[in-house]
């Protein structure tokens, strides 16, 4: 149990750049999710923090001290891989009690433990199977298993969930959340999966291209995304082009978008143009003149639950929102849709 | 019906391969220990199990025999110390470095077994390169006398043989996902416990078959003892063939080659009985 902390971590292969200079930290018992697309460099970034491969530049502490030089046998970290890498050869009981045969301990204490974690991950009964006789997310459970009985003190998971059907994703989602959260161990988390991210970390650092581009919690995430990347990255998006006109103090901006001026929150300074978040659950269709915007509806999909609308409005800019889907959309397609500018979040057009 | 007869077709080119080249040969020579012995001609008119008996009590057949099988396990053991490293290199490497080393290791093979045998003369003699570099380094007063010996066929059989030990080991190392070594480190295993506990086990699958490769091999070699080796220690295959060919007596020469290949399948039989489990587990 302890808290990282990373700063400016560089990564070269080649000509290409996998790290450039991530600076992240956890405290302690925090989970951190690392989330992007495939090659923004959020698996390296674990694999360093690991110690599977070295940094170029930059460091990683823990605790304060500098563990580039500690090599990954002698780092305590818990590690599950993606594909699990399970020993083959070895059955369930082997495999969780491999990381204490180098530690401290006898037999029998090492029998204990491993029967106290497997009870914990539910798979008791099943100590004697192989590896290739289970199930993807009862192996799944035992890499949690074997990389939680060493008490590590930071626990690397690698898209975990990546290879589970998503009825088993939900379950050991849920499990990997409450062992973490009983044992208190500080977690990395890799994963492309946005809603896996919001539902587990404390913390999420959304990558790209090697560079994290926001690191917050999941809710600052969504709600205040720092760039256009990021917003539609982590849930659905729709973007208005706004004209900022001026800045009216205390965080909130005067602005035209999407055919009307609106008032709206965003964390400045603009100069001129911008971006303006509007998440669906923030925009509705209205007819009691609530609206600050029209549009016409140009496609409309019943969900069951809700329907969901694409709106082109007057200055061109669609937009996609739901309304429940009992209510009539009138004939001529023409509505009135209502922004709720406290769920809306103005953002830079450009990052540098 | 008529689908099935293609099926059939293609399987008998190998079935009458198998049948004409290894069941009726070996028919034939177990046949053929059973047949008395008659000087003059091949084999007299009756049927005896007195070769076998002959061979059994024979101080020196068995002498031989023991000599060979200890011989081609130390051979075996030799080459797989040799290999394994070789074999992990090759694994570890990809384009063109891996195609030279595949070439390195095939290299033995490239090279007909006489001129092989004759390279490794000219090598040892004693007014040889080898004993000209080792002299005028100051590492001996005197030239080696190494030709004609035992360690000499040894170590050139392990050379020839080294490629049926990295070829299996190779293919069985890059068959072990390398996450699984990165799991085994950040458990706290240290390089040798990870070689050990599980490198080791799951190259089994190469390991088993390069030791019965080269065992058999081994057991069964004859050209380069009798090149290298000179006529102070007798082997089993070289009583086979100056029996056969010197003394011209095919019944015995028979019963003494169905005797080493028992005594090699046995060996190989209990090997793979003992490893079973082994292997059961570590099975892709």
């Amino acid at each position: 149990m302890s808290s990282l902390e990373i700063s400016a971590l560089c990564k070269r292969y080649g000509p290409a750049v996998a790290l450039d200079g991530v600076s992240l930290t956890a405290g302690q018992g925090e989970l951190v999710s690392l989330l992007g697309p495939s090659g923004c460099g959020k698996t390296t970034a674990l694999r360093c923090i690991a110690g599977f491969i070295d940094p170029d530049d930059g460091d990683i502490r823990a605790n304060g001290v500098s563990i580039l030089a500690t090599p990954s046998s002698k780092r305590d970290f818990g590690v599950v891989f993606q594909n699990y890498a399970l020993f083959p050869h070895l059955n369930v009981a082997e495999n969780v009690g491999y990381g204490l045969l180098f530690r401290k301990g006898s037999k029998a204490e090492r029998e204990r433990r491993v029967r106290e974690v497997l009870e914990q991950v539910q798979l008791v009964g099943l100590e004697h199977r192989l590896p290739r006789e289970l199930s993807g997310g009862q192996q799944q459970r035992v890499a949690l298993a074997r990389a939680l009985v060493i008490q590590p003190r930071l626990l690397l998971l690698d898209e975990p969930l990546a290879n589970l059907d998503a009825r088993l994703r939900d379950d050991v989602r849920w499990l990997i959340r409450d062992v973490q959260q009983a044992s208190r161990t500080t977690a990395f988390y890799v994963t492309h999966d946005q809603a896996e991210a919001m539902a587990i970390s404390d913390k999420i650092a959304v990558m790209k291209n090697g560079k994290v581009a926001q690191f917050a919690s999941p809710r600052e995430i969504y709600q205040r995304p720092a760039e256009r990347y990021v917003a539609s990255f982590t849930g659905e998006a729709n973007f208005l082009a706004a004209e900022v006109e001026r800045a009216l103090g205390g965080g909130l901006f005067r602005v035209r978008a999407g055919g009307a001026t609106l008032d709206v929150r965003g964390a400045g300074p603009f100069a001129g143009s911008a971006v303006l978040l509007a998440r669906p659950e923030s925009l509705a269709i209205v007819t009691d003149g609530t609206g600050q915007l029209e549009g016409r509806v140009v496609k409309s999909v019943f969900l069951g639950a809700v329907q969901h609308c694409e709106v082109v409005l007057r200055d061109g800019a669609s937009v996609r929102l739901g309304t429940p889907p009992d209510r009539p959309l009138p004939a001529d397609g023409t509505v009135s849709v209502r922004l709720d500018v406290d769920r809306t979040w103005l953002m830079p057009d450009a990052v540098p | 019906m008529t689908r099935r007869l293609p099926r059939l077709a293609l399987g008998l080119p190998a079935v009458l391969l198998l049948l004409v080249f290894l069941i009726l040969p070996y028919a034939e020579m177990i046949t053929m220990s059973f047949r008395t012995s008659q000087p003059g001609t091949m084999h007299g008119a009756g049927f005896t199990a007195d070769h076998y008996r002959n061979v059994m009590s024979g101080g020196l057949y068995l002498g031989a025999l023991a000599r060979s099988l200890l011989l081609a396990l130390f051979i075996t053991l030799a080459c797989l110390v040799v290999s394994y490293p070789i074999a992990w290199h090759l694994s570890r490497a990809s384009g063109r470095k891996a195609l030279l080393l595949y070439a390195c290791v095939a290299s033995p093979l490239m090279i007909g077994v006489l001129i092989r045998n004759f390279g490794w003369m000219i090598i040892v003699n004693v007014d040889g390169p080898l004993n000209r570099v080792l002299l005028s380094l100051g590492l001996i007063d005197r030239p080696l006398r190494l030709l004609f010996t035992q360690g000499l066929v040894a170590l050139a059989l392990v050379h020839v043989f080294t490629p049926f030990m990295v070829l299996p080991i190779n293919n069985a190392l890059r068959n072990i996902n390398p996450a699984v070594i990165e799991a085994s480190r950040s458990l706290g295993a240290s390089r040798f416990a990870t070689f050990w506990k599980v490198i080791l086990p799951l190259s089994f699958p190469g390991i088993q078959p390069g030791l019965i490769l080269v065992f058999v091999l081994a057991t069964a070699a004859y050209v380069t003892p009798a090149l290298l080796g000179g006529q102070m220690v007798t082997m089993m295959p070289t009583l086979v063939v100056q029996t056969l060919v010197g003394t011209f007596d095919w019944p015995l020469g028979a019963t003494l080659a169905v005797v080493m290949a028992t005594a090699a399948l046995i060996a190989v039989v209990v090997f793979s009985l003992a490893t079973q489990r082994l292997m059961e587990r570590v099975r892709a």
